[in-house]
């Protein structure tokens, strides 16, 4: 799925109506370095973080910061949707959130480094302005401040 | 800065536009495809970064493998309308299911999504108590519920607890199970999924239906 001839008609239909930004292009930019030298962050928007943390209520347009260092267990997920199955990040949370992967990817040397933070927001919004102009575009600087090259941005 | 994303819904992808895009046939909750699963996980991660170096933008790529999971979650009316054996007490269900979940946290290095409500799962069990007699048509707060968390909010995060702990647990009990047997399992062969459709109700009637609807429909 989702394709959408596989959802039934109820849920093909909220999809297919749901408010998503329309957009006539897409901003490039480039890469300044080769993947294998580039340092990568992780963004998500699976209402994850830390044990600790406050967590994400419906349409919150905060953030949350993960040390990329943080084990699987320090994580946790507060976007509780009954709209997806969620044992599978229960099981293991790279199935959307590849902590460990991008880890093992640079200790194999096949990207640069990863970034000391990624950053997680919660999903699901249907009017993300906050997003769009706020928390997202601060989330951007402090990639940029830590010289990340690229994002990997996870969807639930 | 360069970004790639992973899309679930092309159909959104190709609104958007964003400007690189790995379209993946997987299920909501399935962005990297299969838990425990690192080589397929590596694959779609590799797919994802390859793009990066595309600059005639929007790019929306397409993975060709499937996931293992449906695409469809089974949900507690389905299930329930099949009616199993579910008459039982749900906070026996809490101690007879607390070795697995332990053994799964054990072996797992303490991973775990139990932990939101903040009430330590050796206390599920007054937690129960406290949810069936909201469900019967009580209105007590719970009395360690944490400072500063509304009751409704409070109601959400506990039986998103209690799902999650019963599922751990299952994990450990029915290594094999997955996705649709777990979700039977858990509405119409647990009093647990009873009750926790029961709290959903409740809430319904008190004008909460979208906080109930996040609990069980």
């Amino acid at each position: 799925m989702p394709r959408l001839e596989d959802l039934p008609d109820l849920t093909r239909q909220g999809m297919l109506n749901f408010p998503a930004f329309d957009h006539d292009d897409a901003p490039c930019a480039r890469m300044t370095r080769p993947l294998a030298e580039a340092k990568i962050a992780l963004v998500t928007t699976a209402g994850l973080h830390l044990r600790d943390d406050t967590p994400f209520s419906g349409g919150d347009q905060t953030y949350r910061v993960i040390p990329s260092s943080t084990p699987a267990s320090g994580i946790i997920q507060s976007h509780m949707s009954i709209g997806f199955d969620r044992t599978g990040i229960m099981r293991d949370v790279n199935v959307t959130f590849p902590i460990d992967r991008l880890s093992e990817m640079a200790e194999r040397g096949e990207i640069g480094s990863v970034t000391g933070n990624y950053y997680s927001f919660m999903g699901a919004q249907r009017s993300p302005r906050r997003i769009e102009e706020e928390t997202g575009p601060e989330v951007g600087r402090l990639l940029l401040e830590e010289g990340a090259d690229a994002a990997f941005l996870t969807p639930t | 800065m360069p970004t790639v994303t992973v899309a679930l819904i092309k159909e959104h992808a190709q609104r958007v536009k964003p400007p690189r895009t790995l379209w993946v046939p997987f299920p909501f909750g399935f962005a990297l495809g299969n838990p425990d699963d690192p080589p397929f996980q590596q694959k779609v991660l590799s797919a994802a970064l390859g793009l990066l170096s595309e600059n005639d933008v929007p790019v929306l790529a397409e993975f060709p493998e499937d996931a293992d999971a449906p695409p469809v979650l089974l949900q507690a009316s389905a299930a329930q309308a099949e009616a199993a054996n579910r008459d039982g007490d749900p906070a026996d269900e809490v101690t007879a299911l607390r070795g697995y979940y332990e053994r799964w946290v054990d072996e797992h290095e303490g991973r775990t999504m139990v932990g939101l409500s903040g009430v330590p799962q050796r206390q599920f069990r007054g937690l129960v108590r406290y949810l069936q007699a909201f469900a019967g048509g009580e209105d007590a707060a719970y009395d360690r519920a944490p400072e500063g968390v509304e009751p409704v909010r409070f109601l959400r995060l506990a039986t998103d607890d209690l799902k999650a702990f019963f599922m751990e647990a299952r994990f450990s009990q029915r290594p094999r199970d997955r996705d649709e047997e777990l979700q039977r399992w858990f509405w119409s062969e647990t009093a647990m999924g009873n009750l926790i459709a029961a709290v959903a109700s409740r809430l319904t009637e008190q004008g909460e239906a979208q906080t109930a609807n996040g609990i069980a429909r």
